[in-house]
């Protein structure tokens, strides 16, 4: 199990080394990162494979918590983890301006976001928060033109401004137990955080943190970089990135902060994305930004699943959230080449028959149509949030109702221009292999998954479980400190 | 392996195959066979429409999230089956000659047509079978992606009011899910029987929650009003063959779900116990007045229609409120009716459908004010529209008249009056408006440039005789049908209607059509031997005519088409408000109003704002903790 700390460490040397690499052979650096990211994916499987029941806490260096650092795998860490690696190796950065400078980035990216993912302790979260949001600006940019570099301005004010409020959260919380250790931290909560102040530092962190996950209201930095940044990089943020962001949220939020405030808090800001997402998208008429108000909404809809109080809200989230990992990754390769107005997208499945099929296929199970993956996970946020005694439970569920048929009108206006032929107007250009491989393989990881359905929500429950135990966590991580 | 599984399995195959061979000369052909050997499938299961063997259930059943999953027939379905089924076979059978070319020759594609339509029929099939709230759901969903793809096939104008569907349509899948979401946390289950056992128990604000978000997504799918405004254009626009199947029986796929929610599990008895508040009325009692209105509105709607695929369509909408109608009333002559509706409801509507594309396949249009005299060139096309309109509008010797008169009876029996009185005014403008149909398309003098129109093709001509056959026999001998219904009644816990091949014979009252038809056509008999034995008689062209004193010749012809009933149209024409568009565009108005708030909030200068917001509320709101 201490092979843990390589997924974190072997991308980070690497894209340290980089730059050496690609002096010394050219070919090395062009492919020791996909390399690297491979090997990390299957190192994760397989510690996946032998982590069974109980989760693994590892001490770095051996000094014992709170001094040193910790690690913490259950299955849901190792599970994003693997996503961060698995997610950046199939949406390489190829192409761009400066192809080392992507690749070095690509790589920080996969080893904070496993840090991210593994780290238990909010000190640990803060910086590797930052490495992710810092690594982020530069490959938004990677496009290097003025859209793409004013997004990459107005992203790294309102991520900065999120970091800040994160970090006095974080203040918060430190200057209330005198620790920063998860574990230590789920034990002195009941005490000591369960106050207004805690509530206070939760909602700093909230916001914090909620940049990345596109929260409403600091979110508005979303349309404009998904519509300038190179779509790989759109795809990872809206794809991997956000969920990163969410499982630290959704682990403060059953390690530490137990007021119901909190989550209504979270509910009602999940509630207005949905509605100011789906809105949105529903009037967008560029493709990449309804893609990115799209994703808004459905971030959104997550938020609500996870402010479902226990095991159930987990659960429930955690389905949707895997859901769209895997279609809006697919949804934006697919934007690669039909980037702009939707208007001129008329004809496309003539040139691009399979991609304008692969879109109706995730804009399927993007808006729940049975019996494809997404309705199940709708569908069970549904039945979790009906089961709910509050009635803004029931103004969530309205609103995910709603949203999806919102979302049906506009991904379907689309779908059905890429099937009509307009006299006088020229088709988009066909897709490149690569995008197009991904997409498939993304796809077929989602038709596949409609055979293991009953397996496929057994694993997301056991998942849910052990994530959702906090007693689990303080155990594994201090044993002798449990009586 | 069940007989229900060979169904379902073989219909699956039809898509299959359809996919595969899609675009082949004979693939109309084989699609037909297929669609025959469904029928022989479903005929083994026919112990079912008689009510002799119990349900049979599907070996397939899944367990997901803890929800079990299972299909089932019983004699409901099965007698919603074999009507898809019928209109699959001779749709199918119409499609695969001469249109079929005609239709590639336009560029479409038979293969995606050939195969939405499989799809179409399979998706039904499966909703059919729903043993449980969940695949009821799944059903549903599948029944309305597969219309929207087969109403999409159409081009730019057809793709337009597919989306509009769309809209609709997942809007009431919403609804549904909604209430599904609902029964699981009332009944914690979404089974049948739990959801039936939990009814008496539930209190009358969830009920109406449940009525509201049930009757609201499955009557989308009918076009009950306010729901309404999309299907007429929606289906009118859909590939002739198509338009003829999904105005069978698409839409009455809501009725089905209604007949298994509202009356089977929650009970018309408990509709009654619920009174709207504010009012006299009940639950059962706002949705029949909506039927009424279902069936008044469109159908005035029709007569103003100035293209015969959309009068249809619009007659459609109407004749599903005489359905619901009939089903609400809940004793055993109105329900009957209601049922025997949809059968026959099918049968004339997929003829007439077939005639006017036929029309169309000859002439190139369906617009009522460039067709006429067309019963010289076209005289079978004729017929089958003529038995069509009479069992349109509910009058003997035709099918349609028994189905009304049960309703009818019922409905003064029930002591509606009023009820009565619209279901009435609805057919007075059925028969209207269908007159007006004929009239425009076949009677009055042929114009030029049809001088040279032949009859359609015998692959046309023969899936209307054969439904004009049925139209007929089962007007003669409405015990055929009434055998299935009465079955149907039984299986979602109505009382039966007691009948005999030629009717009913209750207490209540009786019908014999037998007796009916036998004389009526004796009647005719005498007349016809009357007319060719005693009278001088001689063939008259058909441009040797006149009107309004002046002989025509056959330069001016005389074509009455355009601004049909004058005198009506000053009477009622200023009640045409457009009301529903109005609102319907309003609402849209309103969404994209509200959006453009939403994306306001996402304009790149705003961040910086937003965020100052943000922290100064943050930090005040932790000050003043």
């Amino acid at each position: 199990m201490n092979n843990l700390v390589l997924l974190v460490a072997l991308p980070l040397i690497t894209a340290f080394l980089l730059p050496v690499i690609n002096r010394v052979s050219a070919f090395a650096g062009r492919w020791s990162g996909p390399l690297i990211l491979l090997i990390t994916s299957v190192l994760g499987i397989s510690l996946w494979s032998q982590l069974g029941d109980s989760a693994v806490a590892v001490e770095l260096g051996g000094f014992r918590p709170p001094l040193g650092i910790t690690l913490y795998a259950d299955q849901m860490a190792i599970l994003f983890a693997v996503a961060a690696s698995l997610g950046t190796l199939l949406l390489w950065p190829n192409g761009g301006a400066d192809p080392v400078r992507q690749s070095t980035l690509a790589l920080i990216l996969a080893a904070s976001g496993s840090g991210l993912a593994l780290s238990g302790d909010l000190f640990n979260i803060y910086v590797f928060y930052e490495l992710v949001a810092v690594v982020s600006y530069g490959l938004i940019a990677g496009k290097a033109t003025s859209g793409s570099y004013a997004a990459t301005m107005r992203y790294l004010v309102v991520s900065s401004f999120g970091a800040a409020m994160a970090l006095t959260g974080i203040a918060l919380v430190y200057q209330a137990t005198g620790t920063l250790n998860l574990a230590q931290l789920a034990q002195l909560a009941p005490t000591q955080l369960n106050n207004i102040q805690g509530l206070a530092a939760f909602v700093l962190m909230l916001i914090g943190f909620g940049v990345k996950a596109e929260l409403f209201p600091v979110n508005t930095w979303v349309p404009e970089v998904y519509a300038t940044a190179p779509t790989r990089i759109s795809a990872l943020l809206a794809g991997v990135v956000s969920k990163l962001a969410l499982l630290i949220i959704v682990r403060l939020l059953v390690l530490v902060f137990h007021q119901p405030e909190a989550l209504t808090v979270m509910l009602v800001l999940g509630i207005m994305g949905v509605v100011s997402g789906e809105l949105a998208a529903w009037r967008a008429r560029d493709f990449k930004r309804m893609l990115a108000f799209s994703s808004i909404g459905q971030l959104g809809i997550m938020f609500i699943a996870f402010s479902i109080p226990g095991k159930a809200g987990v659960f429930a989230g955690l389905a949707v959230a895997l859901h769209h990992l895997v279609v809006k990754p697919a949804l934006f390769l697919l934007a690669e080449r039909w980037s702009g107005s939707i208007s001129k997208l008329a004809g496309a499945a003539k040139t691009s028959p399979l991609a304008a099929g692969l879109f109706v296929l995730l804009a399927l199970s993007l808006i729940g149509v049975p019996p494809l993956p997404g309705f199940w996970a709708k569908l069970l946020v549904l039945v979790e949030l009906s089961q709910q005694a509050q009635a803004l439970y029931y103004l969530g569920a309205f609103v995910i109702l709603a949203g999806a048929a919102l979302e049906a009108n506009y991904l379907f206006r689309v779908a059905s221009r890429f099937y009509l032929t307009e006299k006088g107007q020229t088709a988009p250009a066909t897709h490149r292999m690569p995008e197009l491989a991904t997409a498939s393989l993304l796809c077929a990881a989602l038709a596949g998954s409609v055979l293991m359905l009953t397996p496929l929500a057994e694993q997301i429950e056991d998942i849910a479980s052990q994530a959702a135990d906090a007693a689990h966590y303080i155990q594994t991580v201090n044993p002798e400190t449990l009586p | 392996m069940t007989p229900l599984d060979h169904l379902l399995l073989l219909s699956a195959l039809t898509v299959v195959v359809m996919l595969l061979i899609g675009n082949r000369q004979a693939a109309g052909w084989t699609a037909t066979v297929l669609y025959a050997a469904q029928g022989v499938a479903l005929l083994l299961m026919s112990g079912l429409g008689y009510g002799t063997t119990a349900a049979i259930e599907s070996a397939v059943t899944f367990q997901v999230l803890e929800q079990a999953l299972h299909w089932r027939f019983d004699a409901l379905s099965w007698f919603f089956a074999l009507i898809t089924i019928g209109a699959a076979l001779l749709s199918s059978w119409f499609s695969a000659g001469e249109w079929a070319q005609a239709y590639r020759r336009r560029g479409g594609s038979l293969r995606i047509f050939h195969s939405a339509l499989a799809l179409n029929v399979f998706s039904m099939l499966v909703l059919l079978a729903s043993g449980d709230l969940l695949s009821l759901f799944i059903g549903w969903e599948l029944v309305s992606w597969a219309s929207f793809l087969i109403m999409a096939l159409g081009g730019a104008t057809a793709n337009r009011y597919a989306l509009r569907y769309l809209s609709y349509a997942f809007a009431g899948a919403m609804a549904v899910l909604g209430g599904l979401a609902l029964v699981y946390s009332l009944v914690g289950s979404f089974q049948f029987q739990a959801l039936k056992a939990a009814v008496p128990s539930m209190d009358s604000a969830s009920l109406w929650l449940l009525f509201a978000l049930f009757g609201a997504g499955f009557g989308v799918k009918m076009a009950l009003l306010p729901f309404h405004l999309w299907q007429a254009k929606a289906y009118a626009e859909t590939p002739g063959p198509g338009a003829a199947f999904l105005g069978a029986i698409s839409s009455r796929m809501g009725l089905f779900a209604i007949a298994i929610v509202l009356v089977q599990l929650i009970g018309i008895a408990r509709l009654v116990d619920m009174p709207v508040p504010f009012s006299f009325l009940s639950a059962r009692d706002l949705l029949s007045w909506i039927a009424v209105f279902t069936i008044i509105l469109p159908t005035f709607t029709a007569l103003r229609q100035h293209d015969a695929r959309r009068l249809l369509a619009w007659h459609g909408i109407g004749q599903g409120g005489y359905m619901l109608l009939g089903l609400l009333i809940a004793d055993d002559l109105g329900s009957a009716g209601g049922l025997m509706h949809v059968f026959n409801h099918a049968t004339y509507q997929a003829m007439l459908f077939m005639s006017v594309v036929a029309v169309i396949h000859r002439t190139g249009t369906s617009d009522l004010n460039q067709l006429g005299g067309l019963v010289a060139r076209m005289p079978l096309s004729f017929v089958a529209m003529l038995i069509g309109i009479i069992g349109l509008a509910g009058l003997p010797p035709m099918n349609g008249f028994v189905s009304k008169w049960l309703v009818y009876r019922s409905l003064i029996l029930d002591g509606s009056p009023l009820l009565f009185l619209g279901a009435v005014i609805g057919t007075l403008g059925t028969i209207l408006s269908v007159y007006k149909l004929i009239h425009n398309t076949f009677l009055g003098q042929l114009r030029l440039e049809h001088e040279h129109i032949e009859e359609a093709p015998l692959s046309m001509i023969l899936p209307m005789m054969i439904l004009s056959a049925v139209v007929f026999i089962t007007g003669y001998f409405p015990g055929l049908v009434l055998d299935w219904v009465a079955a149907a009644q039984t299986s979602i816990g109505l009382p039966p209607l007691a009948h005999h091949l030629g009717g009913v014979a209750t207490e209540k009252g009786g019908l014999d059509m037998i007796w009916i038809v036998s004389i009526l056509l004796a009647g005719f008999a005498v007349g016809t031997l009357v007319f060719f034995s005693g009278n001088r008689h001689k063939r008259v062209h058909q441009l040797d005519n006149y009107a309004g004193g002046h002989f025509l010749t056959a330069e001016t012809r005389y074509q009455y088409s355009d601004n049909f009933y004058p005198g009506l149209m000053h009477l009622i024409g200023p009640w045409y408000r457009k009301s529903f568009r109005w609102f319907e565009r309003g609402l849209v108005s309103v969404v994209d109003t509200v959006s453009l708030a939403m994306q306001g909030l996402y304009r790149p200068v705003h961040p910086s704002f937003y965020l100052l917001v943000v922290v100064v509320s943050a930090l005040s709101w932790a000050v003043t903790q």
